[in-house]
């Protein structure tokens, strides 16, 4: 039933990861050289811009382990390559998420992997994912130079209304996958729930006793205490 | 001896090398980035209908081009080019990048939005986006023995229940930050849940994101906010 699995598993895909992967390190080495010249133009030290590259690489290190837990999340559903790659590039878990349920949906299936999930809908899942990133890619390429240009004059917006605004479109998608649950009711609502007393939970943790590190965390591990709760109920009760 | 960008425009090639470069990579990661759809559609034969991809981008566009717009507009005047465009090609631009960014300007006692400060956020960035990679690479060296396990029929029922726990953990989170912008737009979809539960998400989507965003509009007017809420991908 799973056919498209095989397909996503294959080697293809694999290569395709490494020419993102490859692109993305030719693409930071290219910027460190064009940085390292013009930061010694500027007069900064080089053991600065040692500093700040050490920097970057150390405190990137555990909230990239976060990625590749919601990696593992994906496995089963996507494959391995193809989360690999989206998670290498453009995007963040929340949005990877969100576009491959959009493309489920707009074929008339509201879950990932399970019944109904064939081969045509795990497509549809990735044209979206790959398509939801159009937009910003384009608008960078087209506006970026003009936007930072001398007479930009966009510092002068309501920075707390940008924020709100933010989030009030995504909660406007989100709403649809929040509300599906509830309407249909079953395990899909157990794990709403669930994951929602998860989050919570790890909320109070994080403000109580100051764990800023799991911040970056409690948002996969609470989607994957929920689906824990899911595998509890089906042993318990299937 | 820290000067404003825009004073170094005009005596160094630097800008419009970053710009150039910057164009090219980006651009040139969005292409690889659609080699694996297409090549499911080339070489196997795989691809949804036309119709109902149109749909989805149609539902992913509701929601990701007042995103994007928004959020450029934000960066783009506290971020320098290079960072944005390396931010923009790997992604995790407000949980990861822009903390390394912030923490290198800290450490290096570097002033932000001077061009030093650019170099200095160009440098951690590069830095962020190289460590993510290679974790993501173990990480698939550390999978591949384990997926087999991963799809066992016990856990079975858990992956296909991936989206409801997700988006769980994400309604608790907003009702812990502010509760009050998800009162219109959930309660919208609930309604069309019940009243319409096939119609289409190109429909619904765009429906739904316009009407949250009038929604808080009117709350933010009217000062109904809580006064720190920041955007929510910036802890996710």
């Amino acid at each position: 039933m799973i056919d498209y699995l095989s397909i996503a598993n294959g080697s293809l895909f694999y290569i395709c990861g490494i020419i993102i992967t490859l692109l993305v390190i030719l693409q930071a080495f290219l910027f460190i050289r064009i940085s390292f010249r013009e930061g010694q133009r500027c007069g900064l030290a080089k053991e600065q811009m040692f500093k700040a590259l050490r920097v970057g690489v150390v405190t990137s290190i555990i909230p990239s382990i976060s990625a590749v837990v919601a990696l593992i999340a994906m496995v089963p559903v996507l494959g391995i390559p193809i989360p690999w790659i989206r998670q290498s590039i453009m995007g963040s878990t929340p949005y990877e998420f969100l576009a491959a349920g959009i493309g489920a949906n707009s074929m008339g299936v509201h879950n990932l992997g399970g019944q109904g999930y064939t081969a045509p809908v795990f497509a549809s899942s990735i044209w979206i994912m790959t398509l939801g990133s159009f937009w910003a890619v384009a608008i960078i390429v087209f506006f970026l130079r003009m936007l930072q240009g001398k007479y930009s004059k966009i510092t002068g917006i309501d920075s707390k209304w940008k924020n709100t605004m933010i989030n009030a479109a995504f909660l406007g998608v989100f709403s649809i996958f929040i509300a599906g649950p509830i309407t249909t009711g079953g395990l899909s609502l157990l794990a709403l729930i669930a994951g929602g007393v998860i989050m919570m939970i790890l909320a109070f943790l994080i403000i109580k006793f100051k764990l800023d590190w799991l911040k970056e965390f409690a948002l996969t591990l609470s989607m994957i205490g929920a689906m824990a709760c899911v595998v509890m109920v089906t042993q318990i009760f299937g | 001896m820290s000067s404003k960008r825009s004073v170094m425009l005009s005596d160094t090639g630097y800008e419009k090398l970053i710009h150039k470069m910057g164009r090219l990579t980006l651009m040139g990661g969005f292409l690889a980035s659609v080699l694996p759809p297409v090549l499911l559609w080339l070489v196997y034969g795989v691809y949804p209908p036309f119709k109902n991809l149109l749909n989805g981008f149609i539902g992913i566009t509701a929601v990701m081009l007042p995103v994007s717009i928004v959020e450029v507009l934000t960066f783009a005047p506290i971020l320098g080019a290079g960072a944005i465009y390396m931010s923009y090609l790997t992604g995790n631009i407000s949980n990861i990048k822009i903390p390394s960014a912030a923490i290198a300007l800290e450490v290096t006692d570097v002033k932000p939005s001077t061009s030093e400060g650019d170099i200095i956020a160009n440098l951690a960035i590069a830095g962020s986006a190289l460590a993510g990679e290679i974790i993501l690479i173990l990480g698939v060296i550390l999978i591949l023995p384990l997926s087999s396990n991963l799809n066992s029929p016990i856990l079975k029922p858990a992956f296909e229940q991936i989206l409801p726990a997700l988006f769980g953990a994400i309604g608790a989170y907003y009702i812990l930050k502010n509760w009050q912008l998800a009162i219109a737009p959930v309660s919208m979809a609930i309604i069309f849940g019940y009243l319409i539960p096939d119609l289409n998400s190109a429909v619904t989507i765009p429906i739904c994101v316009a009407f949250s965003i009038l929604a808080a509009r009117l709350l933010y007017k009217k000062e109904w906010l809580k006064t720190d809420a920041g955007a929510v991908t910036d802890d996710l």
